[in-house]
């Protein structure tokens, strides 16, 4: 064989480098035009085509303002009356915390997952079209992904300004001076902490790394309040930052950013495809509202590159064992769940023991939040069948055989979390072992919960809008996403009821168990109807057939 | 001699530390053809990804142009023209303003007859004004091939560029790289195509997990028929 094909220098010859190489073409060759100039060639061409009328478009702009402008409102309104509904904090509590503080704990937990979310968006990122088409371009890759590097930071910036104001304004209510100068810093912050994601992303950090470093701050937030609580430290008032503070804080933002701009450049080309894919993935799971599909995208934003150990599945006796057996190896190998489990739980725990939040709605509130974000971490199994409905097919087994056996990982691991949160309202309320009997019955009811809204079909787009102060609510949409909660708000009704008494009784468990009963039922269901729509075709199919006998 | 566009020294190529087939060793020249063949899986498709840029090599070296892969830089973006299996494209463009783009975006003279040349010869003058939504597959493939052609390039490097092409389609592909070769530039590419690679390759690499050895074309072509189906 011929000495050029070898891989081995050959003697003699010149280590060339880029120069110097003549291109297939390269006669027609003129002057490269600016990145911003092929940006506004596609911009223009997309407005020609976009086929949306100024009217249209206003329209959406004043719906945009009209649902973002109530949000706010609702929500401060919420806070000033969480504000005046909390009980001062005791003077001789062993274990408390006070609104400052807990604002503190909060602040720092949303500036974790924050960053968290930025590291597993990118935050710079290319995806689809432009990818392909911009990023083999001979041109300076800034101006081409300026906006893209933009648009993370002006959204996380307005986005904090409106909680730090809500938070500052409705639990801390402080005056209207320290609210602008604390929305405003809060927007700073928000901008500050994903360009420092982007600063890292284009010193070469793994998007992991970003995204592990806000869930350990979001981690340290939680473990902060308790070690406060537990050693009663609080803080009375929240440092408000001065004019001057906001400046300086602008000033190395700008500083910041600038530096982000000119090393664009250097984030290589799989980087930038890999965070505008997920990025794409994400932003349509917003549009199209399917959290499910949000929750995969950002979970394999920063999933670690290697390859996995293959499991024996020594439990797989047959087919019932062998699809738990894979929804237990689906659950263990996800580090995130498990952390979900420990922290919500952690949660019901904190608020059952600050004197503050532990009121019956308090309570009552985080054991349903924090219950069904702990059920939703065990049905990671059932979402990913979901999505490929031949692994269901794969085994003989019934649909609703499977559905229920997808039940069986949710119960056993909701089972351990609720022997935790139950053993801490057993605490709060008294009678240990009534609530850990009222925590079993309730179990069945988490799991089917969970794989209700894992097996939900896709929103329905086509029925009817419903007019609401806030814009049109597409009813089909609603209908679908309230798969799941559903279950939680009815299927646990007896619990609610003994939270709201802070009292359990043999009665209410035995009307969980029977609702729990009732849950699995609603759940193993193939059925993508609701029950009124079924009852509807039902009375639709006798009438047409009695029509049909009456001829 | 001919000038290596590519060298590959022991290059091992994975994901997550995970070798997918054997180090890879073969030197590229200019105005010839190099194959990249296997089974389904085998690792062709990554070999070609880290040749791009858009894979870190585990092991081995690799240089192109004789300097390390870096497509970071605006020299190697104008010298390497790749076509992978991208099916993305800007909704609101069409097939000739996609070609358009490319070729003013590299700075070609006469773009816009550059553009109409190329869509009369992948059989798309027809679709020039139509968006991209509205193509089939075959000739959203088509379009994505003669972007590779419509800018100015010294390495092409296709992946499966026979992939959803018909017969007379792929006969113009494999006179489209034989000329490619003759007016100087190297061609690399990734196929299940015996044909292809008898007509156009001048060597091949059989990617394997046990070893990646250096054929002739016509081995390789006789190797890829003998692949069950």
């Amino acid at each position: 064989m011929n000495d050029e094909w070898l891989a081995d220098p050959v003697e003699g010859e010149e280590h060339v480098g880029l120069d110097g190489w003549p291109a297939v073409a390269e006669a027609d060759l003129g002057e490269v035009p600016l990145a911003i100039e092929l940006r506004r060639f596609t911009r223009k061409a997309a407005r020609t085509r976009a086929g949306a009328s100024l009217g249209s478009l206003l329209g959406g702009v004043y719906y945009a303002v009209i649902v973002a402008g109530t949000g706010v409102l609702l929500g401060l309104g919420i806070a000033q009356q969480l504000r005046v509904s909390l009980p001062p904090p005791p003077a001789t509590a062993d274990f408390s915390l006070s609104i400052p503080t807990l604002v503190a704990v909060i602040l720092l937990a949303l500036a974790g997952g924050l960053l968290s979310l930025a590291g597993r968006l990118g935050p710079v990122g290319a995806g689809g079209a432009e990818a392909a088409w911009w990023l083999s371009l001979p041109v300076d890759r800034r101006a081409l992904l300026r906006p893209a590097a933009l648009r993370l930071p002006m959204t996380a910036g307005a986005v904090f300004a409106v909680l730090v104001g809500l938070l500052d304004g409705g639990l801390l209510a402080d005056n209207q001076g320290h609210l602008l100068r604390g929305a405003i810093s809060g927007a700073l912050a928000g901008v500050l902490i994903v360009v420092g994601a982007g600063l890292a992303q284009t010193a070469g950090a793994s998007r992991r790394a970003t995204a592990v470093a806000g869930d350990l701050l979001m981690l340290a937030a939680l473990v902060g309040a308790v070690v406060l609580a537990a050693t009663g430290r609080s803080i009375d008032r929240l440092p408000a930052p001065g004019w001057v503070a906001v400046g300086v804080l602008a000033l190395v933002l700008v500083g910041l950013a600038v530096l982000m701009d000119r090393r664009l450049g250097r984030i290589r080309e799989r980087g930038l495809r890999e965070s505008g894919s997920v990025a794409s993935q994400a932003a349509g799971a917003v549009v199209s509202m399917d959290s499910r599909e949000l929750g995969r995208a950002l979970a394999d934003g920063a999933v670690r590159p290697t390859r996995r150990w293959v499991s024996r599945l020594r439990t797989a006796r047959g087919a019932a064992s062998a699809l738990v057996t894979a929804d237990l190896v689906v659950l263990r190998r996800s580090v995130r769940h498990l952390v979900q489990l420990a922290v919500t739980a952690s949660v019901v725990v904190l608020v059952t023991l600050l004197p503050q939040l532990a009121t019956e709605a308090g309570v009552l509130a985080a054991v349903m939040i924090a219950g069904y974000l702990a059920a939703s971490a065990t049905a990671e199994g059932a979402r990913r069948a979901e999505m490929a409905p031949i692994l269901d097919c794969l085994l003989p087994l019934a649909p609703t055989t499977v559905r229920r056996l997808r039940m069986a990982v949710p119960a056993v691991v909701m089972l351990m979390w609720s022997f935790v949160v139950f053993v801490a309202l057993g605490r709060w309320a008294g009678d240990l072992p009534g609530w850990l009997a009222m925590g079993v019955a309730s179990t069945p009811a988490w799991a089917a919960a969970t794989v209700r809204a894992a097996y939900r079909p896709a929103p329905d787009w086509q029925k009817p809008l419903v007019a609401t102060p806030m814009g049109a609510l597409p009813t089909g949409v609603a209908s679908v996403l309230a798969r799941g909660p559903d279950v939680v708000v009815l299927g646990m009704l007896p619990l609610w009821i003994a939270l709201v008494l802070r009292s359990v009784s043999p009665t209410l468990i035995l009307a969980q168990v029977v609702t729990s009963v009732v849950a699995v039922l609603v759940a193993s269901s193939t059925s993508t109807k609701s029950f009124m729509e079924r009852a509807m075709d039902a009375q639709e199919a006798d009438r047409a057939s009695r029509e049909g006998a009456g001829r | 001699m001919a000038k290596p566009v590519v060298r590959a020294n022991k290059l091992l190529v994975g994901y997550g530390g995970a070798p997918v087939c054997a180090p890879v060793s073969f030197t590229l020249p200019e105005g010839r053809a190099l194959a990249l063949v296997g089974a389904n899986g085998a690792g062709k498709s990554t070999v070609l990804r880290a040749v791009i840029g858009l894979l870190e090599p585990s092991g081995g070296s690799l240089t192109v142009l004789g300097a390390p892969v870096d497509e970071r830089s605006v020299q190697f973006r104008a010298k390497v023209s790749s076509v992978l299996d991208d099916d993305a494209y800007f909704p609101a463009l069409t097939v000739a303003e996609h070609l358009y783009l490319t070729a003013r975006g590299h700075g070609m003279l006469g773009a816009h007859a550059l553009v109409e040349e190329l869509l009369e010869e992948f059989g798309l003058t027809e679709h020039a004004r139509s968006l991209p939504t509205a193509l089939s597959s075959g000739q959203r493939r088509r379009l994505l091939l003669a972007a590779g052609f419509v800018r100015p390039r010294t390495l092409l490097v296709l992946d499966e560029p026979e992939q959803r092409l018909d017969l007379r389609m792929r006969s113009a592909l494999a006179e489209r790289l034989i000329a490619e070769k003759e007016a100087g530039g190297a061609v690399l590419f990734a196929t299940h195509d015996a044909e292809l690679v008898r007509t156009v390759a001048d060597r091949a690499v059989y990617v394997d997990d046990s070893s990646s050895p250096l054929l002739g074309a016509a081995e390789a072509a006789t190797r890829i028929a003998a692949e069950p189906a």
